[in-house]
């Protein structure tokens, strides 16, 4: 026995510990099974009840108006952006779409968040894509910011 | 020497096919997750900076293909039965939440009728899916 208690408690381990490889491929199943439903990626908007809500008038609305004829987007935009000929109408002031995150910003910065509601008039004839590319132009000028549609017909 | 000495008991669980397991898992998670969406193949619009659509529970997916054509989840439905539709996709979900994955080469018009259709069948707000620009896939 005396032997043997040195030799059996030196004896080399020649497995490999791979519990700590388990606990990485677990964690990243878990971070999988979880991220898979959660991929999808947008915009939240609201479209204005139409028979609802007339009284909300007095308040100071900030209307972006896209028009085709300043804003030709009627195809998928190539690229990245919102092309440089882009103009469009904000609170009737026409502005190059690129200033558009710093106009939101100005004008709506300070408000509380509840308050920072956009009101988007588009054109039906432009292109969805260049829609949202807009949308994204404005909402990256303020935080929070919410986007109503409005009905142009 | 050590034939008195009873067998030595293995002490540690064999967590080989456990593994093999969780792998096989994984791999199986990798390769579904692009085909695990629901709805038609649709090509979103590129975005810079999409946020976040919330939990996929209650979630409802409109989508409008190329051809202006409608989905609810996996079906194809006609325009006039789409306000049906709807509210028997939702059943009996309390807190429903209508996303619209519109193709990227769709006018406005298309989505917009869309969102109409969405909010008279009694929907407040939707939600537009874009993908991150640069990201692969859909």
């Amino acid at each position: 026995m005396g032997f043997n208690t040195g030799a059996s408690g030196s004896s080399l381990q020649s497995e490999i510990n791979i519990t700590p490889l388990v606990d990485v491929v677990l964690v990243l199943l878990i971070i999988f099974m979880v991220v898979v439903p959660l991929l999808m990626k947008g915009y939240d908007v609201d479209m204005p009840q139409t028979s609802a809500e007339p009284a909300r008038t007095e308040e100071a609305q900030l209307i972006l108006s896209i028009g085709p004829t300043t804003c030709p987007i009627l195809k998928p935009p190539a690229g990245e952006g919102v092309p440089a000929d882009c103009r469009v109408s904000l609170d009737d002031q026409t502005i190059p779409a690129a200033e558009l995150p710093t106009r939101v910003a100005q004008i709506l910065g300070r408000q509380p968040t509840e308050k920072r509601v956009l009101f988007l008039a588009a054109d039906d004839s432009l292109n969805y894509e260049g829609v949202l590319r807009i949308i994204d132009l404005a909402k990256s000028g303020v935080e929070d910011l919410k986007i109503e549609f409005v009905s142009t017909h | 020497m050590r034939l008195g000495e009873p067998a030595k008991i293995q002490a540690a669980i064999n967590i080989t096919p456990l593994v093999d397991v969780v792998l096989v898992l994984l791999i199986i998670f990798m390769v579904m997750a692009p085909q695990m969406r629901k709805g038609p193949d649709v090509n979103l619009p590129n975005t810079t900076k999409p946020s976040d659509q919330g939990d996929e529970r209650g979630r409802i997916l409109v989508s409008i293909d190329d051809a202006g054509r409608l989905w609810i989840n996996d079906q194809q439905v006609e325009a006039e039965h789409f306000g049906d539709a709807l509210r028997a996709a939702v059943g009996t979900e309390t807190e429903p939440k209508v996303v619209i994955r519109g193709d990227a080469r769709l006018n406005f018009r298309e989505v917009r009728q869309a969102m109409l259709a969405i909010e008279q069948a009694g929907f407040r707000g939707v939600g537009l899916v874009a993908k991150p620009a640069g990201a692969k896939g859909e």
